[in-house]
C-alpha cells in the first residue's frame, strides 16, 4: 500500500475503496456513485488506473496499491502532473480531482519520453472519470502540459511511441 | 483559445484581476481537503434513511422491531418519534399572488415534515431512519422495516397535476396549485400580438434535469449534552441561512445553540443550499444517543432526495413586424414543484424565470403567467442558471423561429432588437431594471469570432462528409446579485440577502478576512484575499481567508446564484477601505501631520511632498495593536465589518454560438465549436472565472444533448444512478473559443457581476437552435430536449415529434 506492506483481513464482499477510506483511513480516495461511473475512486494497482469500488479487497491481495496520499506527502511537493493541473487550475470542488490525477498520472507517466497523447486521447481516457464543474478543459489542458514537461525532463528514446496509442485505446482497465 | 483577461478597477494596487493560481488547488490535488464523509469523530454512530418505494400512497403501518434486534443498530425512529418538530419551511413564496403550502406552526409556509407519517408523496420520501455502529449495519436493517401501504393515484406533471380529478397532493393545496404568479402587461401584450404583422407559437418542453454534483450530500450532526449546544457538519452552500432555519424554525432552539459548518463542498450548483430532512435527523439523533450521527447520501439516494431543476412546460408566443422587429413575447408555463415547496423552489420557478423571458431585447409588451403545481416528483429547486436558463430557452428558440417565418438572418433579428446601450439603465416591462450593457459590442463580438459569415461554406463542405452543419445563436441577461434584501422581499423571500465581511488587521500585519458566504468549489479563499489585497495594497500572500463556519464567520447567506463575487467581495472590498480610512486618521497622529495631508498608498501611509515621513502597513499595525498615543476618537486596533446590501440586482450577459454537426447516418449530435462572450463586469481572477464559464457551458450542453430526469407512469425515477443519466464526459465536449466584454455594474464597488453560473444559461438554446437549423430544410421547426441520437434520427427519416 503506497510502497508499505499491510496486513489485514478482509471480509468476503469488501470493497477495495471502503478498505482505502475506512479501514486505512485514506480518504483522498472518494466516493461519488454507486455503479462505477464516476471515477472518485480510481486507485493504481499493480501500476493500472482501476475503481476502487469495482475491485474486492480480497482479490487485490498480493498487489501494489498506490493511492493518492502515495503521490505526495502531506503538504509536500506537488508531482509534475499536479503542478500542470495547479497551474492550468484543473480542479474547482476538488472531489473528483483525486481519481482524475490517480487516472491521468498513468497516462502521462506511459507519455514520457514518447509521441504526447493527442487531445482527443486524453479526452477519451478521461471518459472515466466525472467531474461536474470544470467541463474537464482545463484538465485537459494540465494534461498537455504534463506531458510536454514530462517529455522535456525524459531521457530521449527512453520510451517508445507506440505504447501511448496502445494504452490509450485500452483506456482505464476496469 | 481566446483567454479571458480581467481588468483591474482603477483604484487597485494591481493585484485584483490578475489570474493568479488558486491557493486551494494544492490540498485538493494532494486529497488532503476535508468532505462531509471524511469527518470521522470519536464514538460517531450512522444513520441511513429509508425512503418511500412507491411515489403516493397511505402509509397503514411501520413495523422497526425487526430491524431493532439486528446486529449494530441503535436505534430505529419514525415520524412519530418526532412529532414535537416543525417541518422544514419554504422561505421564498412568489410575492404578490395567493399560495397555497402545507402549513408550518410558525405562519411561514412550511414544506416537508423531517419524516413522512401519514402520506408518501414521491419516490424517496423519507419515511423511516436507522442508526448503527457502521454504514453498513444501518442500511442493511433498513431492509427489515415492514411498511405497509396503501396506493394512491399518481401524477407526475405539472399540467397534468392541474387537470379536474387530478390525484390531489396536499389538503392545504386544492386542486394542487400553489401558486398562479404573473409578470408584464397582459392587456398590452395580448393587444400587440392580435394587432401584430406576424406571429409565431412554439410548446417547449424545459425537460426536468438533476444538479449531479459530483460529491453527494452529507451531514454529521453532535449535540453536547454539557453545553446543550448543536454543531452540524454539512455539504452546505449556506451554513449561517442553514443555522437559521434549522434552529429557529425547524429544532425550535435558541439560535446560538446551534453551530453549522461546511468543510470542502464538492460542487453543488444549487442544490445544496436548501433544508433537507436528514440535516435535522442527524442532530436529533445525536441527541438521543448521546453520540455524533453521520450520514452520507447515496448516488440513488441524491437522485431521488436532492433538489431538480427546470421543468415547465411552455406555450410561448412571439409577435413582430415583417422586417423584423420584435413587439410583445407571451408565456404561459406549466412548473413542476415536485412533490413539496423546496426551500426556495417556488420563487425559483416563478419570478426568475418570468421576468427573464425579455432577454437582451427592447421588447413593447410582454408578459408571463405561471402555473406552479405538485406533482409525486422530487422537490424542485435551483439548478446552475436556474429560471434564467428556461427563459432564455423559450425566447432564443422564438427568435429562431420568427426569423425562420420572416426570412430574415436570426443574427439580423437578434442585432435589430438589442436593447441600445443610451438605454440603460432598462426596465424590462417584466420587472427587472438592467444595471448596464452594451449588448451590440458584446453581440458583434461573438459573431465576428465565430466565424458565423463562414457557416454556409461550411455547411456545403459538411455535406460532402455525410453531415449536416448547423449553427445557432443565445443571447442573454441573467439576473444576479441577490440582492437587495427590501427587493427581494417584494418577490416573497423571507429573509435578508445582505452579506458580509470582517477584516482582522494582526499586530505583525498579516490579515484575516471573515466571510459569510461558503464555496463549493469557487476558490473564494484566492479571490476574496485579492480583494482586500488589493485594497489595501498588500500581498495577497498575507492574507488569510476563512468561511464555511458559523460560530467564526459574520453573517451572510451563502453562495448562490452567481452572487458571491458581487456581494460578499463588495462587503470585502468596502471593510478594507474602513481599515484604510481609519489607518488614514491615525497616520495623521503617527506622521504628526492633519489628516488632509495624510496619502495611503501602495500598503503604506505617508506625508504629502513627504514620502519620507512614512509608516509601512506592518508598523501601523503593530501600532495600532499598542494603540498608544491614540486620541479617545481613534479606537486601538483593525477589526471592521461590513453588511452589503447592494441598491439593486446586477444584470451579466452574453452571446453564445454553437455549431454543431448531425451525422446522417447515426442522427449523432457533434457540438463541433463553440464561442461564447460574456459579460460580467469587472472579473475578480480571470483564471477562476474561465473555469466557471468552461464548466456552466458543458453544463448547459448536457441539458440539450442528454440529461434528462424521467419518471415512469407510477412516478418511479428511472434515471436515478450515472447509468441511466448522462452527464457529459470529456469526450463530449470540444475545446470552447471564449471572450468577454466589460461593462461595470454600478451596483457594486467592485463593479462587479455575477459570473460563476451565467454561461449555463444559453447553450440549451444555442444548440438547439443548431440543430434546428441543420433540419430546417425538413421542415423541422423544433425538437424537444435532449437531443439524443435516436430523436434526431427519427426526425432525418421525417418522423414527427
Amino acid at each position: 500500500m503506497n510502497g508499505r506492506p499491510e496486513q489485514f483481513s478482509a471480509r468476503p464482499n469488501e470493497l477495495l475503496v471502503e478498505r482505502l477510506r475506512d479501514g486505512l483511513g485514506l480518504t483522498g480516495t472518494k466516493v461519488g456513485c454507486d455503479t462505477g461511473q464516476c471515477g472518485t475512486c480510481v486507485v493504481r494497482l499493480d501500476g493500472r488506473s482501476v475503481k476502487s469500488c469495482l475491485v474486492l479487497t480480497a482479490s487485490a491481495a498480493g498487489s501494489e496499491v498506490a493511492t493518492i496520499e502515495g503521490e505526495t506527502t502531506r503538504g509536500g511537493e506537488l508531482s509534475g502532473l499536479q503542478e500542470a493541473l495547479r497551474q492550468e487550475h484543473g480542479t474547482q470542488c476538488g472531489f473528483c480531482t483525486p481519481g482524475m490525477v490517480m487516472a491521468l498520472g498513468e497516462l502521462v507517466d506511459s507519455t514520457a519520453g514518447g509521441e504526447a497523447p493527442t487531445e482527443p486521447e486524453i479526452r477519451e481516457w478521461l471518459t472515466g472519470n466525472l467531474c461536474r464543474c470544470t467541463g474537464y478543459h482545463s484538465v485537459v489542458r494540465g494534461v498537455q502540459r504534463a506531458c510536454a514537461a514530462a517529455r522535456a525532463e525524459a531521457p530521449s528514446g527512453a520510451s517508445e511511441p507506440a505504447a501511448v496509442a496502445a494504452s490509450t485505446a485500452a483506456g482505464q482497465e476496469v | 483559445m481566446t483567454a479571458v483577461t480581467g481588468e483591474a478597477p482603477a483604484t487597485g494596487s494591481g493585484v485584483l484581476g490578475q489570474p493568479l493560481d488558486s491557493r486551494e488547488d494544492p490540498q485538493l490535488l494532494r486529497g488532503e481537503a476535508t468532505y462531509v464523509a471524511d469527518i470521522d469523530l470519536p464514538g460517531t454512530a450512522h444513520m441511513a434513511i429509508l425512503g418511500s418505494p412507491v411515489a403516493h400512497a397511505k402509509i397503514l403501518s411501520i413495523e422497526t422491531k425487526a430491524a431493532e434486534q439486528l446486529p449494530g443498530v441503535l436505534k430505529v425512529a419514525t415520524a412519530a418519534d418526532f412529532t414535537d418538530v416543525m417541518p422544514l419551511p419554504c422561505i421564498w413564496i412568489p410575492g404578490g399572488v395567493e399560495s397555497h403550502f402545507p402549513p408550518h406552526p410558525y405562519g411561514l409556509p412550511g414544506a416537508r415534515p423531517v419524516l413522512t407519517g401519514d402520506t408518501v408523496r414521491h419516490v424517496g420520501d423519507p419515511i423511516a431512519v436507522v442508526v448503527a455502529e457502521t454504514p453498513r449495519q444501518a442500511t442493511a436493517a433498513l431492509a427489515a422495516i415492514a411498511v405497509e401501504y396503501e396506493p394512491l393515484p399518481v401524477v407526475t406533471r405539472a399540467d397534468e397535476a392541474l387537470a379536474d380529478g387530478a390525484p390531489q397532493l396536499h389538503e392545504a393545496v386544492p386542486g394542487n396549485l400553489n401558486a398562479y404568479w404573473t409578470c408584464g402587461d397582459k392587456d398590452r401584450t395580448d393587444a400587440a400580438i392580435a394587432e401584430a404583422e406576424v406571429t409565431v407559437e412554439l410548446d417547449l418542453v424545459n425537460q426536468r434535469t438533476i444538479n449531479s454534483p459530483i460529491e453527494p450530500r452529507g451531514a454529521v450532526g453532535d449535540y453536547d449534552a454539557a453545553t446543550g449546544e448543536y454543531t452540524l457538519y454539512a455539504s452546505t452552500q449556506g451554513p449561517h441561512n442553514h443555522r437559521f432555519l434549522l434552529s429557529a424554525l425547524v429544532l425550535g432552539i435558541p439560535f446560538n445553540k446551534l453551530r453549522v459548518i461546511a468543510p470542502t463542498v464538492g460542487g453543488s450548483f444549487g442544490t445544496k443550499g436548501y433544508l433537507y430532512p436528514d440535516m435535522a435527523l442527524v442532530l436529533l439523533l445525536s441527541k438521543a444517543l448521546g453520540r455524533p450521527v453521520k450520514w452520507v447520501d447515496t448516488r440513488t439516494g441524491l437522485m431521488n432526495s436532492t433538489v431538480q431543476g427546470r421543468d415547465h412546460r411552455q406555450h410561448v408566443t412571439l409577435a413582430g413586424t415583417r422586417d423584423g422587429r420584435i413587439t410583445a413575447v407571451r408565456c404561459t408555463s406549466y412548473a413542476n414543484l415536485g412533490a413539496y415547496p423546496s426551500t426556495i423552489g417556488p420563487g425559483v420557478a416563478t419570478a426568475l424565470m418570468g421576468r427573464s423571458i425579455s432577454g437582451m431585447y427592447d421588447i413593447d409588451a410582454a408578459f408571463c403567467e405561471v402555473y406552479a403545481a405538485f406533482t409525486n416528483t422530487v422537490s424542485l429547486g435551483a439548478q446552475r442558471g436556474s429560471g434564467r436558463a428556461e427563459a432564455a430557452f423559450l425566447m432564443e428558440r422564438l427568435v429562431d423561429r420568427y426569423a425562420g417565418e420572416i426570412g430574415m438572418d436570426p443574427a439580423a433579428v437578434r442585432r435589430k432588437n438589442l436593447v441600445p446601450k443610451e438605454k440603460f439603465p432598462y426596465d424590462n416591462g417584466l420587472g427587472w431594471t438592467y444595471d448596464s450593457g452594451n449588448y451590440q459590442l458584446n453581440f458583434d463580438k461573438a459573431i465576428e469570432l465565430s466565424g458565423y459569415a463562414d457557416m454556409p461554406a461550411r455547411k456545403a463542405e459538411a455535406r460532402t462528409r455525410g453531415k449536416r452543419l448547423g449553427v445557432g445563436l443565445a443571447t442573454y441577461v441573467a439576473i444576479c446579485g441577490v440582492g437587495p434584501s427590501t427587493r427581494m422581499s417584494q418577490e416573497g423571500m423571507l429573509g435578508g440577502t445582505w452579506e458580509s465581511a470582517n477584516i482582522r488587521v494582526h499586530p505583525t500585519g498579516e490579515v484575516t478576512v471573515i466571510v459569510g458566504s461558503a464555496s463549493t468549489g469557487q476558490s473564494h479563499g484566492t479571490v476574496f484575499a485579492q480583494v482586500a489585497a488589493d485594497e489595501l495594497g498588500i500581498d495577497p500572500d498575507t492574507v488569510q481567508v476563512l468561511e464555511g463556519d458559523t460560530q467564526k464567520a459574520p453573517y451572510g447567506q451563502g453562495t448562490y446564484g452567481s452572487r458571491s463575487y458581487s456581494m460578499a467581495a463588495p462587503a470585502v472590498a468596502l471593510t478594507a477601505r474602513k481599515i484604510k480610512s481609519k489607518l488614514i486618521r491615525a497616520g495623521a497622529v503617527f506622521l504628526g501631520v492633519p489628516e488632509d495631508k495624510v496619502v495611503y498608498e501602495g500598503g503604506r501611509v505617508f506625508e504629502e511632498g513627504n514620502e519620507q515621513n512614512t509608516k509601512t502597513f506592518a508598523e501601523l499595525a503593530m501600532s495600532m495593536w499598542y494603540g498608544w498615543g491614540l486620541p479617545a476618537e481613534i479606537e486601538p486596533a483593525l477589526d471592521e465589518t461590513t453588511h452589503f446590501d447592494p441598491p439593486d440586482f446586477n444584470y451579466p450577459f452574453g452571446t453564445h454560438v454553437a455549431v454543431v454537426e448531425i451525422d446522417e447516418l447515426t442522427g449523432e449530435t457533434e457540438v463541433v465549436s463553440y464561442t461564447a462572450v460574456d459579460d460580467a463586469g469587472h472579473i475578480g481572477n480571470p483564471k477562476i472565472v474561465l473555469g466557471q464559464i468552461e464548466g456552466s457551458i458543458t453544463h448547459g450542453l448536457g441539458q440539450a444533448l442528454m440529461e434528462a430526469a424521467v419518471y415512469d407512469e407510477q412516478g418511479l425515477l428511472i434515471s436515478s444512478d450515472l447509468t441511466t443519466y448522462a452527464l457529459p464526459r470529456a469526450a463530449d465536449v470540444p475545446f470552447f473559443t471564449l471572450d468577454k466584454t466589460v461593462t461595470p455594474s454600478p451596483h457594486n464597488p467592485l463593479g462587479a457581476k455575477g459570473a460563476g453560473e451565467i454561461a449555463t444559461v444559453p447553450p440549451a438554446a444555442a444548440v438547439v437552435n443548431a440543430v434546428v437549423d441543420a433540419l430546417s430544410d425538413l421542415g423541422v421547426q423544433h425538437i424537444d430536449m435532449p437531443l439524443t441520437p435516436e430523436k434526431v434520427w427519427r426526425r432525418l427519416r421525417g418522423e414527427a415529434q
